[in-house]
């Protein structure tokens, strides 16, 4: 790494660890928000962006999570973050259950089947599937989190939760992206049947990427219920997918520095916008075109793969 | 059993209205591999210029119902025809060498921009289109409620579809189409103007789309902002269905889709009803891959 | 590139933190609306009443001497949005908030408004439990979902109506309403032949319609909302089927005899609170008068109206208790506020925040597309 992009890099992180302090509630709470888009695009990006399949239901995984940790909280009065490894394990269970049959598809065939995941569990929540969902109206009365003692209910203190797990995701996630593992995953983006004739076991892959992308989501639903104690199928509509897509491809797929960017542009613009009341969303359709139009390959392209032999080796484990 | 049927044709009503707009889908995946999610905004498009048209020039006054619809039709389908051609200059063509889904994700921000353009010139609350218009019969045939309007949009839709499909097969154009489809370069090579093709494209499909909307407005009478996004989605659906890039495949998926719909919500459940859709949806595709009636497409090597 | 990509953020930044000009002669009153999303039109509508209502209460005087302004917020009709659209009035020194529409959207900002002690009045949120959680701040305009619940169920009984079919949209609305009022119907012995979901915004209901009819009721009793009921009545008539059909309070829309057609909406019943025209307060009139001169058009719904009495009612609780504090205008609202003239009525407020009183009606389109209040 250079030493100035290592520096705009700490600099930038001193800066956002430092914003509460200079910040009102309001504008904390829109960090929230990009946090927690942040840690879901960072989620999809290794299924979408990493290995390259297309996936446009991701709310789904995000609501089995959420959905989890709520029902745990409210039936079973266990403490919230808890449930963090619990709902991030179904979620990714889910996931793999559900893509195992249809991972093969080519790619826009498997956009429409995630796309219908996502529907299918939307609409089985909002049918009270199990008697246990709450159909439309949700679960509600969800616990505030508690970390060392801490109740954390107010903007800024859910702002270091957030931010901290998404300071943990992508330090996880560059290594990840360094390993054996990573690697595999772009070249069955870049060439299947090259990746394939190499010995790359692509179903395997595909699921893993598959599993932990939406083990991810899953937590982030924690967080979700968490901050918002109540939940209902509306917060997981289609809509949320579409909008995970948009920041993975627009921030340039596979680039972590860039879908973060991406969440910061695509949630923080609307709330930008807001000074034009009705017209917030048409400014806002413009922008994307024009983005998309002007950066084609998103905001920071991924770079093909420039490893140098020490991280080579490392990654042979 | 009577049931039954007037069941399949409720299906097959709103079937028709899917493989309308399933073919816009699928004719620009076709030729681009793009997947136009604004296509069913230019269905919206059609819907309220169709209103706009039908009450501000009046022509079912001036030119009786059967003429003034069909002049209004033509108008209409020539209006988001150009929307199209526009919309695939601005906000596709620059990206055309990109990633596939640096594209997608420009139709998705055009989709949000083209229905709030329509919000914010005519307002968010619901249009209706003047219910005096249309001959309100309902033929009683063998037990079955078949309204006339009903049935004639189950014509209209295959008349047009009948004649995209010979157009396609049998002209030179179509030919140059599916040249295209198959490889641009090679079409290129022969001599075939890709850009044209492309143009007529985006020309062709949201001619139909409009005349799809143009037909749910007049039929239905209610339009909002926001329906081509329930309509888009469903047309989608069935594109893939029928195998995304061939045209029979969209029609019959359109009409496979409206009939698993109104059969789901008959004796399955009406709240699951689109989750049933899907369901199948998904099996159809673990069986079949490529959809119903999409081709085998080797890998290239 | 970088560096460009870097003063964009910071911009953004800057621009969300962009400090808003604080002036001490003007009290500041939110309104939390869906301006943008499917219920756009609500919000909008919300919007006009409000500002409309601000403008003639400063030609007046305003209140405690200064001038009203309005600051709104768009909560997009979904409760993320709506949550941030919270935070944002919190920050705007507003005094109370009203609003929102959903409620569900309500919901998501309740708690965000109670802690930092906001009075907030939502005018279009009916779900029961809003008011039971023990927040002292919140108020509504709207009557609740149980009492509409009764409402529906003893209608049906006064009209001789034996088998039922319950329709709703799965919306946490309309389905808390259904069951309120499945439950009620079942206990006085009325026998519910069909209960089920549509999918709301979509256009071709008729499938539903043929199991419906299949199900043969006497009434079909739909909770959802007026898009749908307007296109049920139109392809029910369509069918040549003859059910009477009862609406919820979300019928309750001058778009709905559009919608349906003049000829397919007659007979239609609903339940609703009063319309403002069916009050003989002449402030309710003069108010509609002036809405339609300056907008050319009539408010979209008594949900809009009801914004609007919440605007007022937050005026009279400034003016009552003497003070911008939250705490003063709640407590006046639980307290003092008592048959204060609403645009909807005679607005007292219980200690839950609920509107005391009986308000709904029952009203039936007739075949010009009136809506004609009955007496039963």
């Amino acid at each position: 790494m250079k030493h100035g992009k290592l520096f705009a890099v700490v600099l930038l992180a001193a800066l956002l660890a430092a914003a509460p302090l200079f910040l009102n509630a309001y504008q904390v709470d829109v960090l929230n928000s990009i946090g927690l888009y942040g840690l879901l695009a960072l989620g999809l990006n290794l299924i979408l962006g990493e290995a390259g399949l297309f996936n446009m239901g991701h709310a789904a995984f995000y609501a089995v999570g959420a959905y989890t940790a709520a029902i745990l909280n409210t039936r079973y009065q266990i403490p919230i973050l808890w449930t963090l490894p619990l709902s991030g394990l179904t979620a990714g269970l889910f996931a793999l259950v559900v893509a195992r049959p249809v991972v093969h598809l080519r790619g826009d065939y498997l956009l429409i089947v995630t796309i219908g995941v996502g529907e299918i569990v939307r609409i089985a929540l909002v049918n009270d599937i199990f008697g246990m969902t709450g159909g439309a109206n949700g679960i509600f009365g969800i616990s505030r989190p508690q970390l060392f003692g801490i109740v954390i209910r107010r903007p800024w203190e859910f702002f270091y939760l957030i931010w901290g797990c998404v300071a943990l995701t992508i330090f996880l996630f560059l290594r990840l992206k360094q390993s054996r593992f990573g690697r595999a995953l772009n070249y069955l983006r870049e060439d299947e049947v090259a990746a394939e004739g190499s010995g790359i076991n692509t179903a395997y892959y595909k699921l893993a990427a598959f599993g932990l992308g939406a083990a991810w989501a899953g937590m982030a639903g924690t967080l979700f219920a968490a901050k918002m104690t109540i939940i209902s199928p509306e917060s997981f509509n289609f809509w949320e997918s579409v909008v995970l897509f948009m920041i993975v491809i627009l921030g340039g797929a596979g680039n972590i520095a860039g879908v973060l960017l991406a969440a910061f542009l695509v949630i923080g613009l609307p709330e930008l916008f807001r000074e034009f009341a009705s017209a917030r969303m048409l400014v806002f359709g413009l922008v994307m075109v024009v983005m998309m139009v002007f950066r084609p390959r998103g905001l920071l392209p991924a770079r093909g793969g420039r490893f140098s032999p020490v991280t080579l080796a490392r990654g042979r484990g | 059993m009577e049931e039954f049927f007037q069941q399949l044709t409720n299906g097959l009503a709103v079937g028709g209205i899917y493989a309308l707009i399933a073919l816009g889908y699928t004719m620009v995946y076709g030729v681009l591999k793009l997947i136009n999610f604004a296509h069913g905004d230019l269905f919206t498009y059609g819907a309220y210029l169709g209103l706009t048209l039908l009450t501000s020039l009046a022509l079912t006054d001036r030119l009786g119902f059967a003429l003034g619809v069909l002049v209004l039709v033509l108008m209409v389908m020539g209006l988001v025809a150009v929307l199209g051609a526009i919309l695939e200059r601005a906000a596709y063509r620059p990206l055309r060498e990109s990633p596939r889904l640096s594209a997608v994700v420009s139709a998705l921000g055009a989709s949000i921009f083209l229905q709030n353009t329509l919000m914010l010139i005519y307002g968010a609350r619901f249009q209706v289109y003047p219910d005096n218009i249309l001959p309100a019969t309902t033929l009683h045939l063998f037990g079955l409620y078949l309204p006339l309007m009903r049935v004639l949009i189950v014509l209209a839709s295959v008349a047009m579809m009948a004649a995209l499909y010979l157009f396609i097969q049998k002209t030179r154009i179509g030919t140059a189409i599916r040249a295209a489809a198959i490889d641009q370069g090679a079409a290129r090579l022969m001599g075939i103007d890709v850009n044209r093709v492309i143009l007529l494209v985006f020309l062709m499909g949201p001619a139909l789309g409009g005349a799809a909307g143009l037909m749910v407005g007049l039929y239905y009478g209610q339009i909002n902002f926001t329906m081509g996004w329930v309509y888009g989605m469903k047309a989608f659906t069935a594109a893939i269905l029928g195998g995304i890039g061939n045209i029979p495949g969209a029609m019959v998926g359109g009409l496979l889709l409206g009939v698993i719909e109104a059969l789901g919500a008959a004796y399955l459940s009406i709240a699951w009803k689109d989750a049933i859709a899907f369901l199948v949806l998904i099996l159809i595709l673990i069986v079949r891959p490529t959809g119903l009636l999409g081709e085998r497409v080797a890998d290239k090597i | 590139m970088k560096q460009h990509l870097l003063a964009l953020v910071a911009a953004l930044g800057l621009a969300v933190g962009g400090v808003t000009a604080q002036a001490a002669d003007t009290v500041k009153i939110g309104l939390m609306a869906p301006l943008t999303g499917s219920w756009a039109s609500e919000g909008q509508g919300m919007k006009k009443i409000v500002e409309l209502l601000a403008e003639q209460q400063n030609a007046k005087g305003g209140v405690l001497g200064k001038r009203i302004e309005v600051v709104t917020e768009d909560d997009g009709g979904d409760p993320r949005t709506a949550s941030l659209a919270a935070q944002r009035l919190t920050t705007r020194d507003v005094v109370a908030v009203v609003g929102t529409y959903g409620s569900s959207v309500t919901e998501a900002s309740q708690a965000i408004y109670d802690e930092v002690g906001l009075p907030q009045i939502a005018n279009g949120s009916t779900a029961i439990r809003l008011t039971e959680k023990g927040f002292k701040h919140f108020f509504r305009t709207a009557p609740r979902d149980d009492e509409q619940g009764r409402m529906a169920a003893r209608t049906i009984d006064k009209l001789g109506f034996k088998k039922i079919a319950i329709l709703h949209d799965n919306t946490s609305y309309a389905k808390g309403l259904a069951d309120e009022a499945n439950a009620l119907l079942k206990s006085q012995g009325a026998e519910v032949v069909f209960f089920d979901a549509l999918t709301p915004g979509e256009r071709d209901y008729t499938a539903i319609l043929t199991k419906l009819k299949g199900a043969n009721p006497d009434v079909v009793l739909f909770t959802g909302y007026y898009p749908e009921a307007g296109l049920l009545l139109r392809q029910k008539k369509d069918m040549n089927w003859k059910t009477p059909f009862l609406g919820g309070d979300a019928t309750n829309n001058v778009d709905l005899v559009k919608i349906a057609g003049k000829e397919a909406a007659e007979g239609f019943y609903f339940l609703s609170p009063p319309q403002p025209r069916d009050l003989d307060t002449p402030d309710a009139a003069a108010f509609l008068a002036d809405y339609q001169k300056k907008y050319n058009e009539l408010p979209p719904s008594i949900w809009a109206m009801l914004a609007g009495d919440g605007f007022r009612v937050i005026v009279a609780g400034i003016a009552g208790a003497q003070s911008t504090d939250g705490d003063k205008i709640a407590e006046y609202l639980h307290q003092d506020l008592k048959d204060y003239p609403g645009l909807s009525g005679p607005i007292s407020f219980d200690a839950k925040g609920d509107r005391e009183g009986e308000v709904y009606r029952v009203y039936q389109v007739d075949a010009e597309g009136n809506f004609v209040l009955l007496k039963l």
